[in-house]
């Protein structure tokens, strides 16, 4: 069975807007799944509605076999939520936390005072447990909200976000505690906008932008679906028109080139998609000189899902990923 | 049984963070001192007009007073859900099982926990300056019920406000806005045969003014039981109002 099946889920808020648009997807029982997308591509709001706190417009979802509206009750003791937020109490104590939600999920106190050791052990917090959550450091809090989400041991893990706005060492080490809970057997749900971090922990990932998945696959699939290295070329212009006309120059130069399997332009300049970018490279920067065109700088990259991203989406995830990082955790 | 459990839970943890951090209940205690103090000194000569039920200012105010707190501690309790809200925690509630109107009954009873241990304070403190009750623990007790009501609306009324608007800003200016007047249009600071006509029919429309008219005669005179039933039943009403809206405007979270 699978963990999480959703069919043509849909969020309109009002003012009609499409936040969420007939999503269908699957989690398999044990995977991580990765929601990978630009922000405001409505990651949170589908993590949102299948934790039941925001209804869906239309559409369904199942979790391990129960529906996310008629059976939220089940469906609320089979989840964890671990949220863009802090989420914590910041004036009780790590393990007070813990013991808060753990009542909510109804454990009686002895099984609840076993499982808060154990997973506080899980991430590293046993000895910080009874400080108060105000003295924590970014990480630990991190830390502290996943293991929230996890007191009552569910089978499907949410993590919105997990990583944003936590500095890069951080992440890294939060990566570790995700692959150590996939480890124990839960299956996990993670939204992000860092596609390395989608690339690195999920066993598959979706594409979703503007509301909709634009493609589903492995990572190793998807970067598959690339075909090739790319040549990213920077190519200096001043104004939209300068633009068009490098873009029709470049394209006419190498075009036609029987190396040269696709040209994709980026924000700054083009890639240049082949099979073998230490040979093509050459050629590629003789052809665009005989044709007049500048470049400002060459980059040679195997495929990742950047590459991927534009290849869905004909943008850099960069683009419209910017400005979030430094109010992050304030907003819901 | 969940509900009430789950009602438990939420106050358990709130008083918990509460006792910790006991520097806020003196905070909230200041300003009811203050105008005990600066009150009784500023009116101490109206208590000497013909027509005045007391013979000092400060048996007349005492119960007045413990009113007063009631209406300005609870209209402010909707900052506690608002800093929850903001940092994500009632998100967090909300995707447990926990019954979800438990979870805003326990907060709403946190207030009025809170609230009481104030009121037995400041009550302690005008016993030291020597105002008495008449009706003795009885009366100390029906007051509490009072209290309790009055409480009960008052902060649901802040919470349905705060979780409607999700503003700070909203909450302090209806809560600057309406307390203030909401006491004057009362017999806390002046008795009702003293003001004018006008006055005394805007009390008619003030559920604080009955709060007050029930409990001074404890204090003052004994057991007045028709104002004391009276006042029973409209602030019995005006809780029910203010906690169903706290609920109600919970219940639309987050659709």
């Amino acid at each position: 069975m699978n963990m999480l099946e959703t069919r043509e889920l849909t969020k309109v808020f009002k003012k009609s807007v499409t936040a969420v648009d007939h999503i269908d997807m699957t989690v398999r029982e044990g995977e991580i799944f990765g929601l990978l997308g630009p922000n405001g591509a409505g990651k949170t709001t589908t993590i949102r509605m299948l934790s039941t706190l925001t209804r869906p417009t239309s559409g369904t979802a199942t979790i391990a076999g129960h529906d996310i509206i008629r059976e939220s009750k089940q469906v609320r003791q089979l989840i964890g939520y671990s949220a863009q937020a802090a989420g914590l109490m910041e004036a009780a104590t790590g393990r007070e936390n813990l013991k808060l939600f753990g009542r909510y999920y109804h454990m009686d106190g002895r099984t609840l005072s076993k499982r808060s050791d154990e997973i506080l052990e899980l991430v590293d917090l046993a000895d910080a447990a009874d400080r108060l959550v105000k003295t924590y450091s970014g990480g630990m809090r991190k830390r502290l909200e996943i293991a929230t989400a996890l007191i009552h041991q569910p089978r499907l893990l949410f993590l919105d976000e997990p990583t944003l706005g936590l500095d890069i060492q951080i992440r890294v080490n939060v990566w570790d505690y995700v692959r150590r809970l996939a480890g124990e057997g839960i299956s996990i749900l993670l939204t992000t906008h860092y596609l390395e971090e989608a690339d690195r922990l999920s066993d598959r990932v979706s594409i979703i932008d503007r509301g909709r998945i634009v493609t589903t696959g492995t990572p190793a699939e998807l970067k598959g679906a690339i075909e090739g290295d790319a040549v990213s070329l920077r190519l200096p212009w001043a104004d939209a028109g300068e633009q068009a006309n490098t873009l029709e120059k470049t394209a006419t130069a190498l075009s036609g080139q029987p190396f040269v399997r696709k040209i994709l332009p980026t924000h700054d300049g083009v890639n240049v998609y082949v099979d073998r970018a230490d040979e093509a490279a050459p050629q590629i920067l003789r052809l665009l000189e005989k044709e007049g065109v500048a470049i400002t700088s060459t980059t040679i990259s195997r495929p990742s899902l950047d590459d991927v991203f534009i290849r869905y989406t004909g943008r850099t995830i960069d683009e419209e990923a910017t400005g979030d990082n430094g109010n992050a955790g304030k907003e819901g | 049984m969940d509900f009430a459990r789950d009602v438990w839970y939420t106050l358990v943890r709130r008083l918990r963070i509460d006792l910790r951090q006991p520097v806020w209940l003196f905070f909230s205690l200041t300003q009811p001192l203050i105008w005990l103090l600066l009150f009784t000194q500023l009116f101490k000569s109206i208590a000497l007009m013909p027509g005045f039920p007391t013979g000092d200012y400060l048996q007349f105010f005492a119960p007045g007073l413990i009113v007063m707190l009631v209406v300005f501690s609870s209209a402010y309790t909707g900052f506690d859900i608002m800093v929850d809200i903001n940092y994500g925690v009632v998100d967090k509630m909300l995707v447990t099982p926990a019954n979800r109107y438990a979870i805003i009954i326990g907060n709403i009873l946190n207030a009025i926990v809170s609230m009481s241990i104030q009121v037995l304070i400041i009550f302690g403190i005008s016993s030291l300056m020597g105002v008495s009750i008449e009706t003795g623990g009885t009366g100390l007790l029906l007051t509490l019920v009072i209290v309790w009501l009055l409480g009960l609306a008052f902060s649901g009324l802040s919470y349905a406000l705060v979780i409607a608007t999700r503003s700070h800003t909203a909450l302090v200016v209806v809560s600057n806005m309406l307390t203030l007047p909401l006491m004057f249009l009362s017999s806390a600071m002046m008795p009702q045969q003293l003001v004018p006509g006008w006055v005394t029919t805007a009390m008619k429309f003030n559920p604080v003014n009955y709060a007050v008219e029930a409990v001074r005669p404890l204090f003052v005179t004994g057991y007045d039981w028709n104002a004391y039933l009276i006042a029973l039943g409209i602030l019995g009403a005006f809780a029910v109002v203010g906690v169903s809206a706290a609920v109600l405007a919970f219940r639309g979270f987050g659709k």
